[in-house]
């Protein structure tokens, strides 16, 4: 029965064949510009919480400055933090290792090249290299990482070593950071979040920018075992009493891993959303397309109607018949618009690859193509809904007189 | 001539009324497309003009010297000092600099304690030039002056009680980093949040309570009348290269004219809206399928008239005429509509925008957008009626005629 309703609907729109192709095209502009939008947004997403997830969730950074400065809190905030905090997150409970960081954007010169860039100085400890140890994303390629006793020993990131200067760099290289002269002695490997540094002694950045105590931050891994934000609770507790300020009152700010995933998720989200909104604009308006292909449908068909009700076909029946048409329409538009969604974010993949966002992937989820067929469908039955009411309301007599 | 089109109007206008609903739905498609970009074209104009303005009222003859590297120059690791601002002062073409630190600092009233901006603003003649740039103005209560240690202003949020619980007024006390300060005036608003949740306080008592030594995190320089800011800025690079004994392209700092600012603000902008504009205008192109579909049915349902047009002497361009104009009107009208709306729109989320503290939001229409979006929709329509025209046109009158 429901599939006879599928024949009369395909032979319709076949017999109109003009009206039908415009009709779809309407539509399948439309999903095609969310398909990919959408394909793209959420590739953009997954490609960045990939990489973030080799970079491990139990891991928690602490830097200065309140609340909504993020990173940069230490740069631009009075309130510093010191060794001092250093302990006692160290001493907080849950907290496998916590080394401290000095960073600091410097000149960095190679041969004739200056390049301002930001200089890490790391501990060289025996916590230091356990932390880089269990952190896949500082392994080398080439060299030995820092260790104790390195002065002015420097470990440089994958795009330092072959994006930065003119010509690459690499290991026994010379590098001259705030005027003093380094000997490159690692490479890490590509890394879309930890190639873009430099990373000397602790030791040897306090003397090279003339600080004694002061800290940038510090990062910390958390025990296995142990949930991350009950740490990141603690040592917030913890740090608050050291430096007697109240709840909410916290110069400093303490950041687990899966919050910034989170953040990064929620603005890319948002985004996403907000074009994809703006590209729906566009399915309005093929949706009213196919309500008014159904209106002239109804029109040109009403003696047909007519013989239809005249040989005993209900208006349930009528209607039924309408609204698969249009829903037809709608989902016919749908499919051509996903593959044709498919090929741009393709395209568009490849060109972010070859303009050198490497880990960028676009992605298809069954979500993604059974929603949009779905909502394709629902636009073309909706659109249709008031056409095919007035259709299955004609009077056989009347419908015969027009 | 003219009133063989103005018979073709008639005529468009006439086969709209019969087919009242269709052509109000094609209609619809084109206003809904037209609205959205009317929309945001006119709140990112308006955006842009207010702070083009902004900046072109109290920039255009100064320069900004910042720092290399970090943070827009905070964090890094070079220093703007005392000796470098004396240098800037005295060099050629420029009339007078000041410079200015700007730290994220405690601050506490009552029971509260928050963090936000605190700026240290020079009091000799050299406030001015940061004033004028910042468009500081004083709402209430007076303006810092020379040797107002441990006074402040506060910014239009915090008087109105949207930064601490309770509302600041003049006379009130602050703590600012664990120190004492008296609030003398409040600023008016400035149009961003940020800044109007900030304090400010004299150069020396800012300075004192960021460590005591004078790193700027900006100088800011004013370049002597009729002189050319970029032609200036380029013999002070010079000058501070030589100050700082570093090489040319070596520069660790930058000096910016604020043309350089404005644009490469605007080229940002101008890829911003760009991608909107586009990915809205997707619904026009789709309009325009519809206004193509509306046109198919009508010259398949009037091919009988169109054969007796043609059987009593309309040639092909009058045909291909009167279904253009047709075409052309349905996207017009549309256009109009979507126009209204989209100013509807656009001056609805000016004042939602206000409404939450983002003065800056206006919505601009200048003449060129409504002209255009009008032609536009016209072109829309026409193009999108060619194929339709052109078949009716080329039907043969016996052929049009025998159809049924």
């Amino acid at each position: 029965m429901i599939f006879d309703y599928f024949i009369l609907a395909f032979r319709s729109l076949v017999g109109r064949s003009v009206r039908t192709w415009l009709t779809m095209i309407g539509i399948f502009i439309g999903i095609t510009a969310v398909v990919a939008l959408i394909s793209l947004g959420s590739g953009l997403q997954t490609s960045i919480n990939k990489e973030f997830e080799s970079m491990g969730k139990n891991r928690i950074m602490i830097t200065p400055g309140g609340g909504q400065f993020g990173p940069h809190g230490g740069a631009i905030s009075v309130g510093k933090m010191t060794e001092d905090d250093l302990n006692v997150v160290k001493k907080t409970k849950g907290v496998d290792i916590a080394v401290a960081f000095l960073s600091r954007s410097s000149k960095v010169k190679f041969k004739d090249e200056l390049k301002f860039l930001d200089v890490w100085g790391f501990a060289t400890g025996a916590d230091a290299r356990e932390m880089t140890k269990k952190s896949d994303f500082l392994e080398l390629n080439n060299g030995r990482q820092l260790r104790s006793g390195d002065r002015h020993k420097v470990v440089i990131g994958d795009s330092i070593a072959y994006d930065t200067f003119e010509r690459d760099l690499r290991v026994r290289d010379k590098l001259i950071i705030e005027g003093e002269e380094f000997k490159i002695i690692g490479i890490q490997k590509p890394s879309t979040l930890a190639g873009n540094a430099v990373y000397i002694p602790l030791e040897t950045a306090r003397e090279v920018y003339d600080v004694s105590e002061e800290i940038s931050g510090m990062f910390v891994l958390v025990k296995e075992y142990e949930a991350p934000s009950e740490v990141a609770g603690r040592i917030k507790k913890e740090l608050r009493r050291h430096r007697g300020l109240d709840k909410g009152e916290e110069d400093f700010s303490v950041t687990t891993a899966e919050q910034t995933i989170q953040q990064l998720n929620t603005i890319l989200s948002i985004v996403t959303i907000f074009l994809s909104g703006i590209a729906a604009i566009s399915l309005i308006v093929g949706g009213i397309g196919i309500m008014n292909t159904m209106y002239t449908t109804v029109l040109e068909r009403t003696r047909e109607i007519g013989i239809m009700k005249s040989i005993g076909a209900t208006n349930n029946n009528i209607l039924l018949l309408f609204l698969i048409e249009s829903g037809v329409l709608g989902f016919a538009g749908g499919i051509v618009g996903i593959v044709l969604g498919f090929v741009i974010s393709k395209i568009g993949e490849y060109i972010a690859v070859t303009m050198g966002v490497e880990f960028f992937q676009s992605s298809f989820s069954v979500f993604l193509i059974v929603g949009s067929l779905l909502f394709s469908f629902v636009v073309g039955a909706v659109s249709g809904l008031l056409p095919a009411r007035q259709a299955s309301q004609l009077t056989p007599v009347e419908a015969f007189r027009k | 001539m003219n009133n063989q089109y103005y018979d073709y109007i008639i005529f468009a206008l006439k086969s709209f009324k019969s087919r009242k609903l269709r052509t109000f739905l094609t209609m619809l498609g084109i206003f809904v497309g037209i609205a959205a970009v009317v929309s945001l074209v006119s709140l990112g104009q308006g955006l842009q003009k207010a702070i083009t303005e902004q900046f072109e009222s109290l920039g255009a003859n100064k320069l900004m010297i910042t720092p290399k590297g970090g943070f827009y120059g905070m964090g890094s690791s070079v220093v703007l000092d005392k000796d470098d601002l004396k240098v800037v002062k005295h060099a050629r073409g420029i009339r007078n600099a000041g410079g200015f630190v700007s730290k994220v600092a405690s601050v506490e009233f009552g029971d509260e304690r928050k963090y936000t901006w605190v700026s240290g603003l020079p009091q000799d003649d050299s406030k001015e030039i940061i004033s004028d740039i910042s468009s500081f103005k004083i709402a209430e209560g007076r303006d810092l002056k020379k040797g107002d240690d441990y006074r402040v202003l506060a910014g239009s949020l915090i008087a109105k009680g949207d930064f601490f619980d309770k509302k600041v007024r003049v006379g009130d006390k602050i703590k600012v980093e664990n120190k004492k300060f008296e609030i003398v005036g409040i600023l008016e608003p400035i149009g961003n949040p940020q800044d109007d949740s900030s304090f400010i306080a004299t150069l020396d008592s800012a300075v004192n309570l960021f460590g005591g030594k004078e790193k700027y995190a900006t100088i800011m320089a004013a370049v002597v009348e009729g002189e050319e800011p970029s032609k200036v800025a380029e013999s002070l690079k010079r000058t501070l290269r030589r100050h700082r004994g570093v090489d040319e392209g070596e520069e660790d700092f930058s000096i910016q004219t604020f043309e350089e600012v404005l644009d490469s603000f605007s080229s940002i902008f101008l890829i911003v809206q760009s991608v909107l504009i586009g990915i809205a205008g997707i619904s026009l192109l789709v309009g325009g399928i519809g206004i193509m579909n509306t046109m198919y049915t009508s010259v398949f349902q009037r091919t009988n008239e169109i054969g007796t047009m043609k059987a009593i002497g309309a040639r092909n361009s009058d045909i291909l005429k009167i279904f253009l104009i047709e075409s052309g009107f349905l996207g017009m009208v549309g256009g109009a509509v979507g126009i209204l709306i989209g100013v509807i729109i656009g001056k609805a989320v000016e004042f939602g925008a206000a409404q939450s503290g983002l003065d800056i939001f206006k919505a601009s229409f200048p003449w060129y957008l409504i002209l255009g979006s009008l032609a536009f929709s016209f072109i829309v329509g026409s193009v999108a009626g060619v194929f339709p025209a052109l078949q009716a046109s080329k039907l043969k009158p016996i052929e049009a005629l025998r159809y049924e």
